[in-house]
């Protein structure tokens, strides 16, 4: 054990602090639980997406084996050509119980037929569902890595607030306890000490009392012989 | 050379294509490997072998195939000198310019290196490879256009026409629309002057470009684009449609009501469509069906004039038909689609 001054002022410290551990152990329950909470929410949210953006993403595999096969991988691609753009997402952020989370700005990467680029005359409808497919799964995945990046924080910081509160309440907490525990026997053990001691001296003191006492009496007596 | 004997060629060459049956066991092959092989023993061996000498898997099929279409096309502009047979060949040729001009300046448009617009070019038609090259050396859409306009190739026409629009509208679409309303205008053109073959040509043409406007219009009125920015999308000389009729039908509200409305045509077949892919307004089904339906006409031609070019429009929707079903058995093979949907897809068989 670290060295502790076995003082009763040592003692209240120990014991304040006990206190402000055990509220600090409560408050990141809640906060946790909270957390949890919040985390299960996006869950569900998220498991939803994945189960979404797995079809999306098979059906727009599918179109495109479709397109390929049928018009052409050279036709597919010199259109693709046309309709190759980069996508630009805006991203704020904001707070779930003190842990800071993106918000991406919703901009629908799918657009009509006409704002693809490419012509339509010599362009096929399978062209346009492919493409259609992969603009729904990229929509899907913009949303995807807003929800899963604030799961992943929020399980981050659940793991967190999980040690935390392990250590608090695992290591900090016991050890102040075993500390007060100890200045307290101190502090007792001492106190025995002194009612030991006092009783030590009172009986010394009683005893030189009697021994002068027995001397006086002696003396008395010679004087009256 | 008179059409008895390119009559009797095509016939030749009709019989040499793939069977039913071939092609039943080309989707039965357990890999991709083993279709190499089997193709290795078909009439496409010669491109298949050069094929692999530079390319794996997938790619040297569509490599073979490609190569084998233009070159079966190529063998037969040889042998093909009668005027309007030949023109036939040239027309369909010419797809392959548009289509690599389009690609040129869509690669040109959003900047893609050289290296990766010739990837996606093919020689096939009048413009040769160095002829490509050098367009795709030139460093923006302007510069491409003046060139063909410089070479004095058809194409820098409808563009130079279109070009201030694009300029407007940055929108590319525009010089693809004014492209493709050219090559048909002008496959029709030169197929004016009258006659027993010239009328079969043209009547293919205009049949074709029936398909091409109902499948714009289904998908403008699938998109719910506004009928008069619609027209601006669709080509005249129709055989069964005028900008009219074509109109009509840009203004019905649904997918649906389109197919009604088209009960009174040789288009009617569409209404067989299952009720469900009308409503979730799935084109590409209905454009299987009118693609399958321009194929049967076209395949159909064999049963004219066997001294006409009705044979080679018939060999040439075959081929056509050929290349597209081999290229979707290949294709489902690298996914590994089981051949029930294979069989689906493969709706040209």
């Amino acid at each position: 054990m670290e060295q502790v001054k076995p003082t009763r002022m040592e003692l209240m410290k120990k014991k304040a602090q006990i206190r402000l551990a055990e509220q600090g152990r409560d408050l990141l329950r809640e906060k946790m639980d909270a957390l949890i909470q919040e985390f299960f929410k996006i869950l569900s949210s998220v498991s939803d997406s994945r189960d979404e953006l797995e079809q999306v993403s098979k059906s727009a595999d599918l179109a495109l084996l479709i397109a390929q096969a049928t018009d052409d991988p050279v036709t597919l691609k010199s259109a693709g050509f046309a309709t190759r753009r980069s996508i630009t997402v805006g991203i704020t952020g904001k707070n779930i119980m003190g842990v800071p989370v993106p918000v991406i700005e919703k901009k629908r990467v799918s657009k009509t037929m006409l704002e693809r680029g490419y012509g339509i005359i010599s362009t096929s409808a399978r062209i346009d569902e492919t493409a259609e497919r992969y603009e729904a799964e990229l929509d899907i995945l913009i949303k995807l890595a807003e929800t899963e990046t604030a799961m992943r924080r929020l399980g981050a910081e659940i793991q967190m607030n999980r040690r935390r509160v392990n250590a608090l309440e695992q290591i900090l907490i016991p050890e102040l306890q075993s500390q007060a525990k100890y200045i307290k026997n101190a502090i007792e053990e001492r106190e025995r000490e002194d009612l030991f001691r006092l009783k030590k001296v009172k009986s010394i003191l009683e005893k030189k009392k009697k021994k002068v006492k027995a001397k006086k009496m002696a003396e008395k007596v010679q004087g009256k012989n | 050379m008179d059409y008895g004997y390119i009559n009797a060629r095509m016939r030749g060459m009709k019989s040499r294509l793939l069977s039913h049956r071939e092609l039943d066991d080309l989707i039965q092959k357990p890999d991709l490997e083993s279709l190499i092989a089997d193709l290795e023993n078909s009439p496409y061996r010669d491109e298949v072998i050069e094929a692999r000498g530079h390319l794996l898997g997938i790619l040297c099929i569509e490599y073979a195939l490609r190569e084998n279409f233009t070159r079966t096309f190529r063998k037969i502009q040889n042998f093909a000198k009668q005027e309007e047979a030949e023109q036939y060949i040239i027309i369909f040729l010419h797809r392959w310019d548009v289509q690599n001009i389009k690609t040129i300046l869509r690669g040109k448009n959003i900047h893609v290196t050289s290296d990766e617009i010739l990837s996606c070019l093919v020689p096939a038609g009048e413009m040769d490879e160095a002829t490509l090259k050098e367009l795709l050396k030139q460093p923006d859409l302007r510069a491409v256009i003046d060139l063909l306009a410089t070479w004095r190739i058809r194409y820098a026409q409808p563009l130079t026409g279109a070009y201030p629009e694009y300029l407007k509208t940055k929108d590319l679409a525009v010089l693809e629309c004014a492209l493709d309303r050219y090559y048909y205008t002008d496959a029709l053109d030169s197929v004016r002057a009258p006659g027993y073959n010239n009328g079969l040509i043209r009547d293919f043409l205009r049949l074709e470009i029936d398909v091409v406007n109902l499948k714009t219009v289904l998908r403008m009125v699938r998109d719910r684009v506004d009928a008069e920015d619609a027209k601006r999308y669709l080509i005249g000389g129709g055989r069964q449609f005028d900008e009219r009729k074509l109109g009509e039908l840009l203004t019905l509200p649904s997918i649906e009501d389109v197919v009604k409305a088209l009960s009174s045509t040789p288009y009617r077949f569409l209404a067989d469509i299952p009720e469900p892919a009308l409503r979730t307004q799935k084109i590409s089904i209905i454009e299987k069906e009118l693609e399958r339906f321009l194929i049967k006409k076209g395949v159909g031609a064999f049963l004219l004039d066997p001294l006409s070019v009705a044979s080679v429009i018939g060999y040439f929707w075959a081929k056509y038909n050929e290349i597209t079903n081999i290229r979707i058995i290949s294709r489902c093979k690298t996914a590994d689609v089981s051949p029930d949907l294979l069989k689906e897809e493969l709706v040209y068989v």
